[in-house]
């Protein structure tokens, strides 16, 4: 149980910055992700948390001790590798167990243990198993064994998931989850999969080369994204971008134009969520018209791509909603759902929208929200 | 075991390659089999115009000297019982008496018995009931194949052979002793560093491995000769002649094996994911106990292969010990070769074919207990997680 902080850390190789500045009070129990495609620097910054990795600068404080000097064992922390790191010559119990040999745990207490952190994880009938028998979620799972076993200040997994295959990703994200509920204990997740970050984290914080991009619950990482960055990396799919110029509150570029917003005379870049727009119906005043670029059936909607703005901009429809390519289509986009971005640095420009989002939420979005987890934070 | 359609070859394939793999077979093994067979005849046998002399041996018979079919079957379905025991009871015997501790210990003990059962029953007590058996069976008990360990004796009594097997025992533990030790260290240090200089260290440890290994003696020889001039201001009147020590030809032979370990065991080092150092760490390890408790046993394949090679080495060299040193301390190759160079008569020459046959059978015991270990070592499959 413990906080960490780390205090405006950076690593650098010769000219190569790995993670700069990076500034941030992970909360006792806090389950935190960091999330951000390959090489922005989330696996460094956890391993300089871990102590495998020196930091170039500042400070890294666990609990109330700055561990910068310290070896990775006296920091107390547990990890759990993304090509799981099992002794191949243990048999399951005694991997489970290694952490409490080498750290001298008595004797009498290492069954009981060994077995509950087992049970956590439904590992019984393959105790006296050797790794290579075992499947890939199965090792994983050893490997979350092996991490909870110890009762560690800190969780440190790194990208634990991306081995898996599609199916038992889920199952296994949902028993991560579980786990951390149950065992309450801090935790620091990497992933370059949104979708893990959204449906595990307390908070996510969002990177890219080495800078940290927005630190936020998810709910509010998926409905005020600071920069057109976080914007298209969040949401699957990502949110539409359009450029486009604001002239008298209103947007216009190729095939869109938008009133009602604030703002004038700037070389923007607008974005709104597929859901949260939709197919113009009778008597609305379509905000964009174009020809359908593809259809796509999802099952529970359809997603509807067009051509807009400089780039491809997608509006999902309901499910019973056909169209063939090249036919014309014609998208309501309220003001209300809009994000303003400057252009040339990507910063948000307009007013961040409270969750519930202004003007009337459509149906979509109130839906959103109530399958969306939201954080302690 | 059904071969797929894919893989599966045409009669004629089948056959040409079947009948190059028995003739290669029998060219790579008929020296071996015929200096076993020449080993046991009396030299006017052994060295016979006509073969079948060479192998049934009568003017051996003639002397005396002889197995009878009887001797043939039960010497050979008691060999067979022997080996058949050594590779399936006794591992489970062993594994059943030792605790979980003590296995090395148990191993020694065990082989250690076995080895002094299998020499009473076998030269001991079946010689005596055997010809008891030749006595009472008539024709079959007549000497068919002559057979005489009279070259062996004369080799490892008259000769004292022993004295150079003690010697290559010396030098050989030493030589693989040390090179794995420092090839182990060296090999996860230069594995798992990035830097420059480790790679730099790699390049000359291959520059020296190319040296020929009379350029190594030749810087030696003279130092050797002369260490106790040398050595006499540091160590004064105790200074040593190295010139003739087992344990100095130690030093030369690690020195040109050194390069080979570290290189082979640097690969299998670098096989074995980092990810088992760090999670080794984070569990609690420090450095050390990373390498000792989680790196070395997913190792041993590595290292009892490398180590198969430093052994032989040592074992086979014959330029360093031949020159290094003196009649006196002659390791077996050495001596083998000394046996050539007096005035040779056959019998010297056949002497010297049971002294070879001699130092052939460690190394077959060698493989065939290792034989496991060092499959999985050269394919390295074993050690992924």
């Amino acid at each position: 149980m413990a906080k960490i902080e780390l205090r405006n850390v950076a690593k650098r190789w010769g000219n190569f910055v790995g993670v700069d500045k990076f500034d941030l009070t992970i909360a006792d129990r806090e389950f935190l992700v960091l999330l951000g495609p390959s090489g922005c620097g989330k696996t460094t910054t956890m391993r300089m948390i871990a102590g495998l990795e020196d930091a170039t600068e500042g400070e890294i404080v666990i609990g109330d001790r700055v561990v910068n000097d310290l070896d990775p064992k006296d920091r107390d922390v547990a990890m759990v590798f993304q090509s799981y790191g099992l002794y191949p010559n243990l048999n399951v119990y005694e991997n489970i167990r290694f952490p409490l040999r080498v750290r001298k745990v008595p004797q009498a207490e290492h069954d009981e243990r060994v077995r509950r952190a087992s049970a956590m994880v439904e590992l019984d009938d393959f105790l006296h198993r050797k790794p290579a028998e075992l499947s890939g979620g199965q090792r994983q799972r050893v490997a979350l064994a092996r991490a909870i076993v110890r009762r560690p200040a800190v969780f440190l997994m790194d990208e634990p998931l991306s081995n898996l295959d599609a199916k038992l990703r889920v199952s296994t994200r949902a028993q991560i989850k579980n786990l951390s509920h149950e065992l309450k204990v801090t935790t620091v997740y990497v992933t370059h999969d949104q979708i893990e970050a959204m449906t595990l984290a307390d908070r996510v914080v969002v990177m890219k080369k080495g800078v940290i991009q927005q630190v936020g619950t998810p709910t509010e990482i998926y409905d005020n994204p600071a920069n057109t960055f976080v914007a298209s990396f969040i949401g699957s799919p990502a949110m539409n971008l359009m450029d486009g110029t604001l002239q008298g509150g209103v947007f216009q570029g190729n095939n869109v134009r938008i009133e009602g917003l604030p703002g004038a005379g700037e070389e923007v870049t607008l974005g709104f969520r597929a859901e949260d727009a939709s197919v113009a119906g009778p008597g609305e005043t379509p905000q964009i018209t174009s020809k359908l670029y593809t259809i796509e059936l999802l099952g529970d909607a359809v997603m509807l791509t067009v051509r807009a703005g400089g780039s491809l901009v997608s509006v999902k429809a309901p499910k019973d909603f056909r169209a063939e390519i090249g036919d014309e289509v014609a998208f309501h986009v309220p003001p209300g759902i809009c994000h303003l971005y400057d252009r040339r640095s990507g910063e948000r420009t307009g007013a961040r929208h409270p969750p519930s989002g202004d003007g009337p939420p459509p149906a979509s979005d109130a839906e959103r929200i109530a399958t969306t987890p939201t954080g302690p934070m | 075991m059904a071969t797929p359609k894919a893989m599966r070859q045409p009669a004629s394939l089948r056959f040409g390659s079947a009948a190059f793999l028995t003739l290669w077979c029998l060219i790579a093994a008929f020296p071996l089999f015929w200096i076993l067979v020449m080993s046991f005849k009396s030299p006017a046998d052994a060295f016979d115009a006509n073969p079948l002399a060479v192998i049934f041996g009568p003017r051996t018979i003639a002397a005396g000297k002889g197995l009878s079919v009887i001797d043939l079957v039960l010497g050979l379905a008691v060999l067979w019982y022997a080996v058949r025991f050594a590779f399936t009871r006794l591992p489970q015997m062993v594994r059943a008496f030792t605790a979980p501790g003590l296995v090395i210990l148990g191993w020694l003990v065990g082989c250690l018995g076995y080895a002094v059962v299998f020499i009473v029953l076998f030269f001991g007590l079946l010689p005596v009931v055997l010809d008891a058996l030749n006595a009472i069976a008539g024709p079959l008990g007549q000497p068919v194949i002559g057979l005489t360990a009279e070259h062996y004796r004369a080799v490892w009594v008259g000769n004292e052979f022993y004295r150079n097997f003690i010697n290559s025992l010396i030098v050989t533990g030493g030589v693989v002793t040390v090179s794995l030790t420092v090839g182990t260290l060296a090999g996860y240090g230069l594995a798992r560093s990035g830097s420059n200089l480790a790679f730099w260290l790699l390049i000359a440890a291959l520059i020296f491995r190319a040296l020929p290994h009379s350029v190594l003696v030749a810087g030696y020889l003279p130092v050797f000769i002369n260490s106790a001039e040398i050595l006499r201001p540091i160590l004064g009147d105790a200074a040593p002649t190295l010139y003739g020590q087992p344990l100095a030809v130690i030093a030369v032979l690690v020195a040109i094996n050194q390069p080979f370990t570290i290189w082979m065991l640097r690969s299998f080092f670098q096989s074995i994911p980092v990810e088992l150092d760090e999670a080794a760490r984070v569990d609690g390890c420090t450095h050390l106990q990373a390498f000792r408790r989680v790196i070395m046993p997913v190792m041993w394949p590595g290292v009892i292969t490398t180590g198969l090679f430093s052994f032989l080495l040592g074992y086979n060299d014959f330029l360093v010990t031949s020159l290094l040193l003196d009649a006196q301390n002659q390791t077996m190759v050495p001596a083998i070769a000394g046996y050539f160079n007096r005035e040779t008569t056959t019998t010297d020459q056949a002497e010297a074919i049971a002294a070879a046959v001699s130092i052939t059978a460690p190394l077959f015991l060698l493989v065939m207990v290792f034989q496991r270990q060092i499959v999985s070592g050269l394919t390295a499959g074993a050690v992924k997680g």
